[in-house]
């Protein structure tokens, strides 16, 4: 492999890590904050997609998409925290799991309803459309470089949030203990929805994030989800530097066995999943 | 008459980080002979009582049984040897029958557990190992109780019942008269009275009437470093153990 | 008596006695004995699955790793045109599953908890993967079985698996034997440690029991009998094809032992029935037929709270 192929390579690989890791953040959150296993997070992401697919056919344009596509991905996670999610508190974890793989039914076949099974694609918006020249004879399209960008940067917002604002203290009390949370008078309640409805954002947003990258179709949510769960496995559930290490493990370890070694490409992440589980049980920043 | 020393630690240590639960501890259990630990909350009897029975790893420092160093073994193997344990919050199997959680504990020394196929209720030693057990502790009326049915205290006996289903040679207990009301708890003294003639026990346990009255040796803990060892008024006259331990408690009773 | 509940007698007398005449009366309906085959190896799978994850505590999201390794070993073990004795082929198949069973056990059960469910469906996913990408397996399209194997047992033959009331039978048979088998398992003294390990297992090891080799023998054991059930569905189509490992054959499999009662058992036989008889219908009504099972899902989850067996036990106990 060429030094030039390997650092165009090592990119793919970190862009498509931090594109991971914003999905797996979401899905870490609300099993760390609220003890959730949410399988239908990564319908959430298709929703993303397909929204802002839709809403740039009406409108024409993206960043409007985007943010409307977003807004009403917020309104969803909390309509469904306050319509089902929260009946479940009490019970136990298998019949969370029933739940959300009712959810990905309904998800699903609301998505064929609405939008049939053809697959879609969205234009990469103008401003984004070129290429930044990387060698004399190779290229990076710009827009790969926006949305590493985006993801770094809500990474860093969601940092700064679960670090150092009355939210994130909440956050960090409610994952260790719930009665303390209550104690401060603070209703867990209202907490858990704003942290639900934040994980069901932040997987419509990767989607919405994703949608000019790669092609909208039926099922893109469940083999996202899969990839995330390897990714917070890794890194420990519930932790959100884990994901983030996570992520750009299986970002950068997918890409380069595309390459490499084709054969053993989709088998690749979940034998190094097997490998952590089998040094560290716990994922790598376990708790 | 010294007996024969059966559990023996050596320069046990257990350290949380920076912080030293447990520091340099050498101790002798001897056979049929009621040891006491007491200190303070913290001073780690519960640490020392989970490293006696394998739950926790020690730090540094071994562990001696019948003179065979165990520490680092299997919690299961610790059982095996003849080391039993009840826990300081209760640890029973709710949703079974009384008789059921002894029977857990009584089958493995009379039958092999990996049989398939004969039915759990055939064996007849497990049954009456587990009735005696539980008749020991007086829980003779509540044999075919669900355990989650039966009052806090009885709970406790039954904790007691099912490590003395295991027949152990070692009892090791953590505070087994906790939340006991006050004629349970005398009905335990006197069943750990008859135990110790038979069995060696590591008793850790907040009620000092009873531990002065059972003890033959007691041991005090503070702060995670060993006080004293020696007989009940060895340990009474001691004036460091007064300001360190019963001195507090005498405060507390004055406050 | 190992059924200690009544309801259990009562479902389970209805289930077998009308299961029994089910080819009696469709005899030329070959197309419906035919699901209904299904429908009982579909049981004997989902079986299994409720033994690991309601008795012994075993969540795992990769059980049909050994569903399509059934089939699979199959078509790998046999001569492609020559009829094996079926007894005897099931019994190999049996007894490597059980040996892969040990070794993904081993590696599966240092995990725990959420990391459990996580390593038991990457597992499966990487089996999945390596018969996807693979040209020796077939592929995606998988492999084909071209003779149904013969059934005698000391040269006597009862039954002839191309006769589909035969191959029912012998799925029912499959399910009866599933059942007493779990059943008497669970009752047995090994039956009583795996009980207390799920329950307690801090208590069970301070009694003195390797809880590890207790769950090791018993996801053998439940890995087994979804081979078996693997090897029968696969043999009933003519064909075992990666997707008999996909994730969502697990997760469905676990969506029908909830909604049966996890952990009864005969739950598994009443959720298998009722979510295949929900599809069936739901097909029929709307090509959206996933919109109502999802909606009926998410009701179910809500309404029963210890799935149907729980709510049938609230109606026929004392």
């Amino acid at each position: 492999m060429s030094t030039e192929l390997f650092f165009v390579q090592l990119i793919n690989g970190i862009q498509y890590g931090l594109l991971l890791f914003l999905i797996a953040s979401g899905l870490t959150l609300v099993f760390g904050v609220m003890g959730i296993l949410n399988l239908a997070h990564g319908s959430m992401y298709m929703v993303g997609a397909y929204l802002v697919w839709y809403f740039v056919a009406v409108t024409g344009s993206f960043t409007a998409s985007a943010l409307l596509s977003a807004a009403i991905a917020l309104g969803l996670g909390i309509l469904i925290e306050r319509l089902l999610i929260q009946r479940l508190y009490n019970r136990n974890h298998l019949d969370q799991v029933l739940l959300t793989i009712g959810m990905i039914f309904v998800f699903n076949s609301l998505q064929s309803i609405l939008w049939g099974n053809d697959p879609y694609g969205v234009a990469v918006p103008e401003a984004l459309s070129g290429s930044v020249p990387f060698t004399d004879n190779s290229s990076y399209p710009v827009y790969r470089i926006f949305a590493a960008l985006i993801c770094i940067a809500i990474a860093v917002a969601l940092y700064f949030v679960v670090s150092k604002t009355r939210l994130g203290m909440l956050i960090r009390a409610g994952e260790s203990n719930r009665e303390m949370v209550e104690a401060l008078g603070v209703n867990i309640k209202s907490l858990y929805t704003i942290v639900f409805a934040i994980g069901v954002m932040l997987a419509a947003v990767s989607g919405i994030i994703a949608a000019p990258m790669r092609s909208i179709v039926p099922g893109m949510g469940e083999s996202v989800l899969i990839t995330c769960f390897v990714v917070v496995v890794i890194g420990g559930m519930g932790s959100i530097k884990g994901a983030f290490v996570g992520a750009l493990m299986v970002g950068i370890i997918s890409t380069f066995a595309t390459v490499l070694m084709p054969t053993l490409s989709n088998m690749i992440i979940y034998i190094f999943m097997i490998l952590v589980l089998l040094v560290k049980p716990q994922g790598l920043f376990a708790k | 008459m010294a007996n024969d020393i059966i559990l023996e630690t050596e320069s046990l240590s257990k350290h949380w980080g920076g912080i030293k639960a447990l520091d340099n501890i050498s101790l002798q259990f001897r056979d049929r002979e009621l040891h006491g630990v007491v200190g303070p909350n913290g001073a780690g009897k519960s640490t020392l009582l989970n490293m006696l029975c394998g739950t926790l790893n020690p730090t540094s420092g071994c562990i001696f049984h019948k003179g065979e160093r165990i520490d680092g073994m299997k919690p299961w193997k610790f059982v095996r040897r003849g080391i039993g344990r009840s826990f300081q919050k209760t640890n029973i199997y709710a949703e079974v029958t009384c008789l059921e959680n002894c029977a857990v504990a009584a089958q493995r020394r009379f039958t092999g557990s990996f049989n398939l196929f004969a039915s759990r209720h055939a064996n007849k030693l497990v049954r009456e190992a587990a009735e005696k057990a539980l008749c020991q502790v007086g829980l003779d009326r509540r044999i075919h109780t669900i355990a989650a049915e039966i009052s806090y205290g009885e709970q406790r006996q039954l904790e007691l019942a099912m490590v003395l289903a295991t027949d152990p040679c070692i009892l090791l207990l953590d505070e087994p008269m906790a939340g006991m009301g006050h004629e349970e708890s005398l009905r335990i003294i006197e069943l750990l009275n008859e135990l110790k003639k038979t069995y060696s026990i590591v008793l850790v346990e907040h009620d000092m009437d009873a531990i002065f009255e059972l003890s033959d040796q007691l041991t005090v803990l503070d702060n995670g470093t060993h006080l004293i060892t020696g007989t009940v008024d060895q340990v009474r006259n001691e004036p460091q153990v007064k300001e360190a331990y019963l001195g507090k408690e005498e405060e507390e009773e004055a406050a | 008596m190992i059924f200690e509940k009544r309801t259990e007698r009562i479902f389970l007398a209805i289930f077998f006695v009308v299961a029994l005449c089910i080819p009696l009366f469709l005899e030329d309906n070959s197309f419906f004995v035919g699901k209904a085959t299904t429908v009982l190896i579909l049981a004997v799978f989902v079986m299994s699955l409720d033994f690991l994850v309601g008795r012994v505590g075993l969540v795992t999201l990769g059980h049909a790793l050994f569903y399509g390794l059934g089939g699979y070993l199959f078509v790998i073990l046999t001569p492609e045109y020559e009829a094996v004795n079926f007894w005897t082929y099931a019994i190999y198949i049996m007894a490597i599953s059980a040996l892969i069973a040990l070794i993904v056990g081993v590696v599966v059960l240092r995990t725990s908890g959420i990391y459990f469910i996580m390593i038991t469906l990457a597992i499966s996913q990487m089996a999945y993967y390596f018969f996807f990408d693979s040209l020796e397996f077939g592929g995606n399209d998988g492999l084909f079985i071209f003779m149904k194997p013969e059934t005698s047992i000391f040269g006597l033959s009862f039954l002839n698996l191309d006769n589909p009331s035969h191959f029912y039978y012998l799925a029912l048979l499959a399910v009866l034997v599933t059942l007493l088998a779990i059943k008497i398992i669970l009752r047995s003294r090994f039956g009583r440690i795996v009980e207390a390990s799920r329950l307690n297992p801090e208590r069970t090891e301070a009694l003195g029991y390797n809880i590890f080799a207790f769950r090791l023998i018993s996801y053998v054991i439940g890995s087994t009998l979804a081979a078996y059930a693997g090897l029968l569905f696969a043999l009933q189509y003519g064909y075992v094809n990666p997707q008999f490992m996909t994730w969502e054959m697990s997760g469905t499999a676990l969506v029908m032992s909830i909604l049966g009662g996890l952990g009864t058992i005969y739950g598994a036989i009443l959720g298998t029935l009722t979510y295949e008889g929900l599809q069936y219908v739901f097909e029929h009504m709307s090509e959206d037929w996933m919109l109502l099972m999802g909606g009926a899902i998410i009701l179910m989850v809500l309404l029963l709270r210890k799935g149907l067996a729980g709510y049938l036990e609230k109606l026929l106990e004392k």
